[in-house]
């Protein structure tokens, strides 16, 4: 079983490139806390305005999305980091350190191209909303460039680390898959 | 050729129905065109259809055009309270400047009306009936549309957004009073088990919803002229089915609620000018400050007998 | 090409790309690519972030990250071992005690929170040791500990029955209260087997070591307070008018955040970014599968293989109690690789129209769906509790905790037959509570 509970996080070792990543990705999972933070206080402060004191609800709802989706999108190169996406890892297991590490290299690779594409279209997606001036269709119309923002921010940073992990795995910084040798 | 054709409906709803008429008569003609409708949402969520449809990733919808309101504001008139007084007005409305000053907004964005319609709702209200604006004040409302919620926030209504499927159990669990949708989401949200009073569409109706059925532009342009004619007969039909359907739909609705035991409210036409003076007054002025031309299509459309 | 060959070739690129060690929300979105980019051309690829985007664009989703911080702030705090500890001091002179404690604290943890790994963690920390300490076998110690957990997910609040209920458009306040009951009786078998296993061991004196006085007894109850009051004010909120389900998430994370800092101090910084910080880790895994979920069955649903299927199975002229033993077989081993939300936003779209064509409550098989997933949750090759337990006590070998947490699948596996026989069980609460459903 690999390390999902105890939070291991990647090694970086000395190198500058993997300690920058690193910290870039730490930040990115603090502002991706404190954005599921806000969300609570907007939720809370929603109830209290709607049932006691009767009032008008037309942003809180939209807001809260907003702060999730971009929660999640930022929070996604932090949890790789932590190494918190849930894998199956029963055939790298079973493979010698030698193979283990080629299928490391080819996942990782492979999981660098799709990323590549979700920054590279979300870029495309963003900059559509943004020069269309395109808002949301309610009375709040909030301009949807700000959150489409974080489709190639989130996925740019998750790019960044995981060829940050690529590079620990192929300069032996950290281990294939971050299981220890059995 | 394939189209791909996405809507939100359930396959025995009448938005569906349309698309399936349009697409048989095509079928029919024998033009080498093959409509495939995923329903239910199974290809796009309901407000994202707008978005490919107008870069050409999927070639028709049936849609409430006021879900694009964010991408071009202007039709934000065709869910607008009071514009719409009846279905032959609708009828009369699909067929004017007012209409032609739309699509071509619609061309804009690369986007064409194979079938025009409108349909209609009303109010229901949790304890009381709601026929006039002092009937929402202080009541916790959930209305579908900006310009709706914007008039009913200043009859003094409390405007609370969620999703359409939450209603139920917020009407149950009273957290809220009072909501404002269609004839036909009326009756498959089954609100009528949780309120008191309904205010349906009847020979005045403040709710009309203009849901047509679209195609983008240059994938329509692309085909042959065979199939192009093809497509607009198939549209004419279908068009003509839409306008009778969405007349017996308030009715149907009415029966549902009488069934339900529930008491069916009249808006009287002098209820009608005070919410239409209202919506004057805050969601027109709303609009008109929102869109640079907006006042120029709101005269068009009020223009309309 | 013939839709269901198409749906064919996609479960067994999943299942190879899956099993490469590609994090599973990735792998879902390198199959959804591939697969777009052969049959629906290279343009199909503009889409992707839109319909990821769109995916997570739910206020319900909210809910997901909250009732993971309740779950994650108080089992930060002693409140796990506490309330263990209570039920403990008034259950001892029962063989096998201990263990029925450990079940019953799951229990009610489970109650405040929606997540199975984090209910295995909070129960588990104090709970394994303690059992381990006075006799019980490591097997007995991690299996309960692990089977325990997964009711995170059954009883409400859950976060698989959230998304069930997004992906299905069924009411969450319904499905929650469809898992009570089926809950309490997963508890009552559990403990039924423990106390059965302990009594055939033979070796009671041991097992029932420790005896308390009724000073010490009373003296312990009102630090269970704060948790029943919780657990109150979260269902008040749900079902008392005040807000919606996924609104109520919110007040539950906050009240939880409240006690955990007021009554069991956890002042620090870095106390409470520990908190956050699991959470976040959590949600965010969880969130990014059901957004490549999301993608995953755009792709299948543009190439038609889920209408095909759902199509195919209708013409299929088969008893409906052999269609539900293949659904819940087809569940059992997904569940085996996959982690809940993947399985259920993967899976509902293609079986809920199969269930409900077959006659099958949408409500009542959330319920049984939800022990299958409880199922995978302690089976390997992912299961996320067998992690978590790993975590707690790394001496315990793996095969132990299998074993030991084998029995506890039979239960499982019994209570979805008791469901079979009496639907009513799921059923029964929620329309009673809110009415007939539609
Ligand atoms: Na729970
Ligand atoms: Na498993």
């Amino acid at each position: 079983m690999a390390g999902h509970s105890t939070a291991a996080a990647a090694h970086a070792g000395n190198n500058p490139f993997l300690k920058t990543v690193a910290a870039l990705s730490t930040l990115a999972g603090w502002l991706s806390a404190a954005m599921i933070v806000v969300a609570v206080g907007i939720t809370c402060q929603m109830i209290v305005i709607r049932f006691v004191l009767n009032g008008s609800t037309v942003w809180q709802t939209e807001a809260v999305i907003y702060l999730m989706v971009a929660a999640t999108l930022i929070g996604l190169p932090y949890v790789q980091r932590l190494r918190g996406h849930v894998n199956v890892d029963l055939i790298p297991l079973s493979l010698a350190p030698r193979a283990r590490k080629v299928l490391a290299v080819i996942t990782l690779g492979l999981s660098i191209a799709i990323v590549a594409v979700m920054v590279y279209y979300g870029y495309d997606y963003w900059h559509f909303a943004w020069s269309r001036g395109w808002t949301s269709d309610t009375v709040w119309a909030v301009r949807l460039w700000i959150p489409y923002l974080a489709i190639p921010v989130g996925f740019g940073l998750l790019l960044l680390q995981l060829i940050a992990d690529l590079v620990a795995v192929l300069t032996g910084v950290d281990k294939p898959f971050g299981l220890e040798d059995v | 050729t394939e189209l791909r054709l996405s809507h939100q409906w359930s396959n025995n709803d009448v938005r569906h129905k349309v698309a399936q008429i349009v697409a048989d008569e095509v079928a029919a003609a024998g033009v080498d065109l093959d409509i495939k409708i995923f329903g239910s949402s199974s290809l796009f969520k309901a407000r994202e259809q707008y978005k490919p449809l107008s870069r050409g990733q999927l070639d028709m919808t049936v849609l409430p055009l006021s879900y694009a309101g964010g991408q071009q504001p202007a039709y934000n008139l065709t869910l607008m309270p009071g514009l719409v007084k009846n279905h032959d007005h609708a009828a009369r409305l699909s067929d004017s400047p007012f209409m032609e000053a739309l699509e071509a907004k619609m061309a804009e964005d690369d986007v064409m009306v194979l079938v025009h319609g409108y349909l209609a709702g009303g109010f229901a209200g949790k304890d009381k009936c709601i026929t006039k604006p002092e009937d929402v004040a202080g009541l916790q409302t959930r209305a579908a549309g900006k310009a709706f919620e914007q008039m009913l926030a200043g009859a003094g209504a409390s405007i609370a957004s969620m999703a359409s499927s939450e209603v139920y159990n917020a009407m149950q669990t009273g957290v809220l009073d009072a909501v404002n949708t269609s004839s036909s989401s009326f009756v498959s949200y089954r609100i009528f088990e949780q309120v008191k009073c309904y205010t349906p569409a009847g020979d005045v109706a403040l709710w009309f919803m203009y849901q047509p059925l679209l195609m983008n532009k240059s994938t329509f342009e692309g085909l042959t002229q065979e199939q192009q004619d093809a497509l607009m007969a198939a549209s004419e039909k279908a068009q003509a089915f839409y306008l009778d359907e969405a007349k017996k739909e308030d009715a149907a609705s009415v029966e549902v609620f009488e069934k339900a035991g529930v008491e069916i409210a009249n808006m009287s036409d002098a209820d009608f000018k005070a919410w239409q003076d209202l919506a004057r007054e805050t969601s027109y002025a709303a609009f008109v400050a929102d869109v640079p031309d907006g006042q120029e299509l709101l005269d068009m459309a009020l223009a309309v007998e | 090409m013939d839709p269901l060959v198409l749906g064919a070739l996609v479960a067994l690129a999943t299942i190879a790309v899956l099993f490469s060690g590609v994090s599973v929300a990735i792998g879902l979105l390198i199959v959804s690519a591939g697969f777009l980019i052969v049959f629906d051309g290279m343009r199909s690829l503009e889409l992707l972030p839109e319909i990821f985007f769109g995916k997570l664009d739910n206020f319900a989703l909210l809910s997901i990250p909250m009732f993971i911080i309740m779950g994650a702030s108080i089992a930060s705090t002693r409140a796990g071992a506490d309330l263990y500890e209570a039920l403990e001091r008034w259950l001892t002179r029962i063989p096998g005690g201990l263990v029925i404690s450990n079940l019953g604290a799951c229990a009610l943890f489970a109650a405040m929170s929606g997540s199975s790994p984090a209910t295995c963690a909070a129960i588990g920390k104090m709970g394994i040791p303690e059992m381990r300490k006075r006799g019980y076998p490591d097997g007995v110690a991690a299996g309960s500990i692990a089977a325990g957990g997964t009711l995170g997910i059954l009883i409400p609040p859950s976060v698989t029955m959230i998304v069930y209920g997004i992906a299905t458009e069924t009411s969450i306040g319904r499905l929650f209260l469809a898992g009570v009951i089926p809950g309490f009786l997963l508890v009552a078998l559990f403990m039924a087997w423990s106390l059965y296993s302990t009594w055939r061991s033979g070796d009671t004196t041991r097992l029932g070591s420790g005896s308390y006085t009724w000073r010490e007894r009373f003296e312990i109850l009102p630090r269970v307070v704060p948790f029943l009051l919780i657990i109150l004010g979260v269902l008040y909120a749900m079902y008392g008018g005040i807000a919606t389900p996924s609104e109520t998430a919110a007040v539950g994370a906050l009240l939880c955040l409240l006690i955990a800092v007021i009554i069991y101090k956890l002042w620090s910084p870095r106390a409470l970014w520990d908190v956050l910080r699991d959470s976040t880790r959590e949600s965010v895994m969880i969130l990014f599968i059901i957004a490549a979920a999301g993608v995953f069955s755009y792709m299948l649903s543009s190439l038609f293989i889920t209408q095909s299927i759902a199509e195919w199975i209708g013409t299929l002229d088969v008893n409906r109690w052999v269609l539900m033993g293949a659904v819940n077989v087809f569940l059992l081993v997904a569940g085996f690789f996959l982690p809940p939300v993947a399985v259920i936003l993967m899976a509902a779209p293609i079986l809920l129209p199969i269930i409900t064509t077959a006659g099958f409550d949408p409500i009542w098989f959330a319920v049984v769906l939800t022990i299958n997933m409880e199922i995978g949750l302690i089976s390997p090759p992912v299961g996320l509790n067998l992690y978590v337990i790993n975590g707690i006590a790394p001496d315990i070998k793996l095969k132990t905790i299998l074993t030991g947490s084998l029995p506890f699948v039979g239960c499982m596996v019994l209570a979805i037959i008791l469901l079979c026989l009496f639907p009513g069980l799921a059923t029964w609460l929620p329309e009673a509570v809110m009415g007939e459903a539609f």
